[in-house]
């Protein structure tokens, strides 16, 4: 009761007007807050402070490293259309900025991109690398190019034949006798056009209701990277029917087994260091081997699938006698 | 699994038209697999479907494709051993659910799954993984013994973890070993000798952890084991209070009955359950022990006498706790133990209570009186004098009385009635100590005591021979519990049959032959058809209603007025049922249980019987020597601790921050100099609470207050009485908030 005058005192305070005085500073507001600070020095993050530009290969490595961890589709895409104009742009015979052992492992999984700007531009930029380095890497890139094939998204499936494609021309021997890349990559083949046939027996023989498999016009397309890589397989090559053509040396007969082998890792195929392999990932060095296992696992649901593309006609049904042609030719001179 | 959910899945499995499209997501899975392990470390399951996912999808529906995912269990299993260090934490995870899902719907089995879950467990350095995987190990032990226990699979488990202990004893992995056995063995799913042998080799590790996990184990996982099953059930034994409580009922109410009642109660079941807690299915950890005495004296040697152990004073104490719990309880013989123990009783040693306790704890009946005749002259000695804290005076007088319970042959005249002689101390702790001290001689060793320290029973006992000296060694003649109870009440029964029939109390002996042998007849008889009729024909329990409580310190040596009145009116009954009972035990223990088989009648009977004297023990007056053998047999149940050497005194209250700490509290920020009480208040103030009643009643306006003063001349009658009475009430209370502190 004693401190009611003070009380109302402080209550009248509130509406009074303050007086502002020339010369002063006006009065801070009661809810200010002071964000001044101090600080030695101030750090600016995302700019880089060179006087010097960058060399054009650390940018090239820069971009590569974009392109294959970047998470914007865009940048993704720039980046690799960047390298490939550099790839491109430079002469000749220059060495590339960066070695493809490298290059490749870093943009192989963008086989499986999500976005068909990159991959379309990925392709452009595989098909401007040296064709002798990517031999060698064959195994790797049928990894990402299997995982690509069985992918659930058409497009990438799509795109992923076209790798394929690629590789055929760039290297066809190592990719069918590298680890692996025989048999699972003929599997891949059969689920993706829908021919799989389960290991279970099945009780049924309905037909394909898979809503994964024959798509439209990819089919036809899928036939025909299937005759390229079954002729890649089973035909033999030209190279080596000439080796036997001109073998007139008599009486030296089969002198090119002989002597030393002019591929590297010669012995890969007796696997001596790695894990053991199975049926599926064992090298299939020789071609009657890649016969006897193709006719084995896969000869009757290519033919079974065959014919009826060959029923459908048009187009897939061209696809199918070129396939036949190949598979002729490849089985011809097998005697299982 | 929910009965729709079968039917879907059914339905999947017969209807396989999504064959394909589940081979062309396998087909994914399995190139995906090949990227990663070509190289694991680098690759990032940065597509639109990650690997994970796929994992997921295949391990959920790999039950409806057995053939074609034959492999699947296989490829997780190689690539979690052999990746596990490198694998991001949510595929990790993953892979981990799904062999664990794999095993849920049994494409593959319990063992195979440990066996790859659990040398990972051992190995990764990822604390989340670690958790992860013995959460996944202990529930899939526990699913897999839930219906019935899986023996086959236990064994394989058992002997891993035994191999993990004993192939490495100075590494750290044996920690896990431990810690799944403990949480089993708490869960009751491993209640065998096997764990108790892992448990031994863990005691006996190099690495301190490991040891510390196997000691805790034996001191203290039985009596987690025992909480996890209090929690579970609570209503055991309801039968018998509903009658207790009937009993109540009937007799003379009084609050003080009812109290007495219901802490009767409460003890009897604490006891049943405790008397039933070595259960033929659940011996405890130290009963299922395989030669203890190896056990203790490789403990000893090891961990204690070694010099090289690195253990610490904490470490050692438990180890110490360890072998003296052994000792005691299967009274083992390990004299190098007491000799050990001498350099530690001193007043200054960090934590000398828990070594009294322990020494306390290595002592039975059995342990050379010349061992321990030095130890407790050392604790005389450093603990007791004049000249010591009162509080170190009292914890060694516990001491010294915890050994002579267990062991009274350790004590020689002098020292006893020198130390008897502290019972006049002025602290209450020593003289309580002191006394508890004269009152166990009293009854065990009275000739050691000057006489007029003896007391009246004791002197007496000693005049008429009835009580004789102890030699070392020597065991009392045992028999079955309450089978006097059980005599008595079998002829009492036999007398009200021969009433009713109207023959004379006391029978001839064939007489009485035959009678015994139609009542064991009806015994067998009620057992085969309905085994609880005997409760039907036992009647009541009788308790006695108005029976005192004995008040502890009775042998006082000026005991007041009132208690010797009291005393007077109940020795004369007691006394005389005790001596009736003394002179006729022992013959009939003799004639009962070796002339008769009991029939299960009589067994559930005695069990009743049982319980009926200890509700009356605990209600009633209860002997002295009863109490000692209470006090003697406590080691077997429970260990000793340091709590209760130190008595009513603490040996430090607490450390010189805290009491600083606890002087300045509520004194607020001393810069101000202000009062205390403004201090307070503006305290008060800043958290917003308000004044409180009185501070207003002082504040009010003094015209306001006029009105009810004036009140008080026009109370009505009623009014006035009330407030009257308020007022004595309050005065009996002693005031409004009664005398709560005194």
């Amino acid at each position: 009761m004693g401190s009611s005058a003070r009380k109302k005192k402080e209550k009248r305070k509130d509406f009074k007007k303050p007086k502002l005085k020339v010369g002063k500073t006006k009065a801070k507001a009661d809810n200010f807050t002071d964000t001044s600070f101090k600080a030695k020095s101030i750090v600016v993050n995302q700019q880089s402070l060179t006087t010097a530009a960058p060399s054009s290969s650390s940018q090239f490595a820069h971009y590569l490293s974009l392109a294959s961890s970047s998470k914007s589709d865009t940048q993704r895409r720039d980046a690799l259309s960047y390298l490939t104009t550099q790839l491109s742009s430079q002469p000749v015979n220059d060495p590339l900025p960066l070695p493809t052992a490298i290059l490749l492992p870093k943009l192989l999984p963008l086989i499986l991109d999500g976005s068909a700007s990159v991959r379309t531009q990925l392709l452009k930029f595989l098909r401007l690398l040296p064709p002798a380095d990517v031999g060698d890497r064959a195994e790797q890139a049928l990894l990402y190019t299997r995982a690509g094939m069985t992918h659930l998204a058409a497009e990438i499936r799509v795109d992923a034949l076209a790798v394929l494609e690629w590789l055929l021309e760039v290297a066809k021997e190592d990719i069918v006798t590298c680890p692996g890349g025989w048999v699972k990559t003929l599997k891949s083949f059969m689920s993706m056009m829908g021919w799989a046939v389960t290991s279970g027996s099945s009780k049924w023989t309905s037909a394909s209701k898979a809503s994964f498999g024959k798509a439209g016009k990819s089919f036809p397309r899928q036939m025909l990277v299937l005759s390229q890589f079954l002729k890649a397989g089973l035909v033999e090559s030209e190279a080596e029917a000439s080796v036997t053509a001109n073998a007139g040396l008599y009486p030296l007969v089969d002198v090119e087994r002989h002597m030393i082998p002019t591929r590297s890792n010669a012995f890969a195929h007796l696997n001596l260091f790695g894990s053991s392999r199975d049926e599926e990932g064992e090298m299939y060095i020789d071609r009657e081997d890649r016969q006897m296992v193709f006719q084995k696992r896969f000869q009757a649901p290519v033919e079974v699938g065959m014919e009826n593309a060959r029923k459908e006609a048009g187009e897939a049904g061209r696809a199918a006698v070129v396939l036949k042609k190949v598979l002729v030719d490849g089985m011809a001179d097998y005697n299982g | 699994m929910v009965k729709k959910r079968v039917g879907a899945l059914e339905k999947v499995d017969a209807d396989l038209s999504y064959t394909e499209d589940f081979l062309n997501q396998y087909g994914q899975y399995q190139s995906q697999r090949d990227i990663f392990l070509a190289s694991p470390s680098t690759a990032t399951s940065s597509g639109i479907i990650s690997f994970r996912d796929l994992i997921d999808f295949v391990a959920h529906v790999a039950d409806c494709f057995p053939e074609d995912t034959a492999n699947f269990p296989e490829d997780l299993k190689t690539i979690l051993t052999l990746h596990h260090a490198q694998l991001e934490s949510e595929l990790r995870e993953k892979i981990v659910g799904s062999l664990v899902l794999l095993r849920r719907k049994e494409i593959i089995d319990s063992s195979n799954l440990l066996n790859t879950l659990f040398p990972i467990l051992v190995a990764t350095p990822s604390k989340t993984l670690r958790t992860l995987l013995f959460q996944k190990i202990l529930s899939d032990l526990r699913t897999s013994n839930s219906k019935t226990i899986n023996h086959r699979l236990n064994r394989t488990i058992q002997t891993a973890l035994f191999n993990l202990l004993t192939s490495d004893r100075s590494s750290q992995k044996g920690i896990w070993a431990v810690k799944i056995t403990r949480e089993l063995w708490k869960r009751q799913i491993w209640t065998d000798a096997k764990v108790v042998e892992i448990m031994k080799e863990a005691s006996l590790a190099d690495n301190e952890k490991v040891i510390g996990g196997g000691v805790r184990f034996f001191l203290g996982g039985d009596k987690e084991r025992e909480e996890l099953e209090d929690e579970s059930s609570d209503d055991e034994g309801a039968i018998d209070i509903g009658k207790l409580k009937h009993q109540v009922g009937i007799n003379k109410k009084s609050k003080k009955t009812k109290k007495h009642m219901e802490e009767a109660i409460k003890k009897v079941k604490k006891t049943e359950k405790k008397k039933q807690q070595p259960h033929p299915l659940n011996f405890s950890a130290l009963h299922l022990l395989h030669d203890p005495q190896g056990f203790a004296e490789t403990l000893f040697s090891k961990h204690l006498q070694n010099g090289k152990s690195k253990l610490n004073l904490e470490q050692k104490l438990l180890v110490l706790q360890l072998v003296s719990r052994l000792v005691g309880l299967h009274k083992l013989t390990v004299i190098s133990l007491y000799s050990y123990f001498i350099k530690y009783l001193t007043p200054r040693q960090p934590s000398v209570t828990s070594f009294l306790a322990c020494l306390a704890m290595a002592t039975h009946n059995l342990v050379p009186p010349d061992a321990l005749e030095p130890l407790v002259q050392k604790i005389a000695n450093e603990f007791v004098s004049e000249a010591s804290a009162s509080e170190v005076a009292s914890a060694g007088l516990n001491g010294i009385r915890e050994i002579c319970v267990r062991q009274p042959l350790a004590m020689n005249d002098t020292l006893l009635q020198d130390l008897v002689m502290y019972r006049k101390s002025k602290d209450k702790g020593v003289m309580m100590a002191a006394k508890g001290l004269l009152s166990l001689y009293r009854e065990v060793g009275a000739d050691l005591l000057k006489k007029r320290d003896r007391g009246k029973t004791a002197t007496m006992g000693i005049k008429s021979g009835s009580i004789k000296e102890r030699r070392f060694g020597e065991e009392e003649v045992g028999g079955i519990e309450g089978l006097e109870l059980l005599e008595q009440w079998k002829s009492d029964e036999r007398k009200r049959k021969r009433v009713e029939r109207g023959l004379p109390e006391i029978a001839g002996s064939d007489e009485e032959d035959e009678d015994s042998e139609a009542e064991e007849q009806a015994g067998w008889d009620n057992w085969d058809a309905e085994s609880d009729a005997s409760n039907d024909s036992g009647g009541w329990i009788n308790v006695e209603s108005d029976a005192e409580i004995e008040i502890s310190d009775s042998d006082d040596d000026k005991p007041s007025a009132k208690k010797a009145k009291l005393d007077q009116a109940a020795k004369p009954e007691t006394e005389k049922e005790k001596e009736n009972g003394d002179a006729v035990l022992e013959q009939k223990i003799s004639k009962l249980a070796t002339t008769k088989l009991l029939t299960p009648a009589d067994l559930a009977k005695l069990q009743e019987l049982r319980l009926e004297a200890s509700v009356n023990k605990t209600m009633g007056k209860k002997s002295q020597s009863q109490h000692l053998k209470e006090l003697a047999a406590r080691h077997t149940d429970d260990p000793l601790t340091a709590d209760q050497i130190e008595g009513f005194s603490k040996l430090r209250k607490s450390t010189k921050e805290e009491m600083i700490a606890l002087a300045k509290e509520g004194k607020g920020d001393r810069n101000e100099h202000k009062s205390t009480q403004a201090i307070r208040k503006s305290k008060k103030e800043a958290e917003g609470k308000s004044t409180t009643n009185k501070e207003k009643a002082r504040k009010k306006n003094f015209l306001m207050t006029l009105g009810k003063a004036k009140f008080k001349q026009k109370r009505s009658l009623t009014q006035t009485k009330r407030v009257l009475q308020g007022h004595i009430e309050r005065a009996k209370r002693g005031g409004k908030r009664g005398n709560i502190g005194m």
